[in-house]
């Protein structure tokens, strides 16, 4: 029974060795939404990492993400395409795009295609799909606005709307203060 | 809308003195940025540059590396020629307002700089390729002060000021 144990923690090396021998990069890549709220025609920053977990360094990773129509989001910044040369082992890069939807309602963010290359002599290139922030619902302008908008044009009218019923009865008391402080001045004289 | 989209003047430091095939000479850029500057719906602020590197002897498609505040980043190259995107994420709240600079190395500076790293020297003694300045005129995190708290201050200090006179006319 223990030399069981004992042949399979060695094959467990065997293997682990072997596998490290084998140089090659393994890349993770996520695919975040950097917002509390989605809202239409504001920013939604998307944020790529890859990570290489593997040993050696990536080449030529491509990140594409066909998942913005431009029918339903307008583009800020930042490209939806892009080419980092070189990932080098047990880092990670990131990179950026900024859009705004053009409108509201459910939307589903599936994942971005990234392609690479997994070792310096690779014939192919190795596909890697993103993960999916999924199902997020994107806020109509004009409800995120009547929630968090700071509502100071509402209370100006509301002021305004008040002040008729306190200017009003101010204006006749300032006028018969001053009314009788002129009777009275004369008769201090006296 | 507060944002939009900044053109900015370009710092050229250009300290070409070895003569290379590959290096970029005279190195040009001509840059965009975007700063997510309306932080109210965001968790992070996201800094956006895209240019395109123009260089005096034609040389195209280079590695860039990009060095800002001490994070070192890579370049993203785009599907254009010479278009290369650097962008970051920061906290909402650490974000700083102010200038950028983002200090763009080729592969030959870049490997000077990690050389000077691991020698502990100093890094600073590498002269970057070109210099982008990214400026972030400040983040909007949302009013400072509650329009609702405000109404209520307001109508608290009319009526204080009505009843306190209306006591002194009285007494």
């Amino acid at each position: 029974m223990k030399w069981h144990i004992i042949f399979a923690a060695f094959a467990a090396f065997l293997l682990m060795t072997y596998a490290e021998e084998e140089e090659a990069a393994r890349l993770l890549v996520s695919k975040q939404l950097l917002n509390k709220y989605l809202v239409e025609n504001m920013d939604i920053v998307i944020k790529y990492t890859v990570y290489n977990v593997g040993n050696a360094a990536a080449l030529e990773v491509e990140i594409t993400d066909n998942s913005f129509h431009p029918d339903h989001f307008t583009h800020v910044s930042g490209e939806l395409n892009a080419r980092i040369d070189r990932v080098p082992p047990y880092t990670n890069v990131s990179h950026i795009v900024v859009v705004r939807p053009r409108k509201f309602g459910y939307f589903n963010f599936t994942s971005a295609e990234v392609l690479y290359r997994h070792k310096e002599d690779a014939g192919s290139l190795q596909f890697a799909a993103s993960s999916e922030p999924g199902e997020a619902i994107i806020v109509s302008f004009r409800d995120y606005d009547k929630q968090f908008s700071s509502h100071v044009i509402d209370w100006a009218a509301f002021a305004v709307m008040t002040l008729p019923s306190l200017a009003i009865p101010f204006a006749l008391w300032y006028s018969s203060k001053s009314k009788y402080e002129k009777l009275l001045k004369p008769t201090r004289k006296h | 809308m507060m944002n939009r989209f900044i053109i900015f003047s370009i710092l050229i430091i250009c300290g070409v003195s070895e003569i290379f095939a590959e290096t970029c000479q005279k190195p040009e850029v001509i840059a965009s940025a975007y700063v997510t500057e309306d932080a109210t719906i965001l968790t992070n602020v996201a800094f956006t540059t895209q240019f395109v590197l123009k260089c005096s002897n034609g040389v195209k498609g280079i590695t860039l590396y990009a060095e800002v505040d001490g994070k070192s980043l890579p370049a993203a190259r785009l599907s254009s020629d010479n278009k290369y995107q650097v962008s970051w994420t920061e906290d909402v709240k650490k974000a700083r307002s102010g200038d950028y600079n983002i200090k763009l190395y080729d592969d030959e500076r870049y490997a000077a700089i990690r050389k000077a790293l691991r020698n502990g020297e100093d890094p600073n003694s590498v002269k970057p390729l070109v210099v982008v300045v990214l400026n972030n005129p400040g983040i909007y995190r949302g009013p400072w002060i509650n329009s609702e708290l405000l109404a209520v201050l307001l109508a608290a200090l009319v009526s204080y000021s009505a009843f306190s006179s209306k006591f002194k006319l009285l007494a």
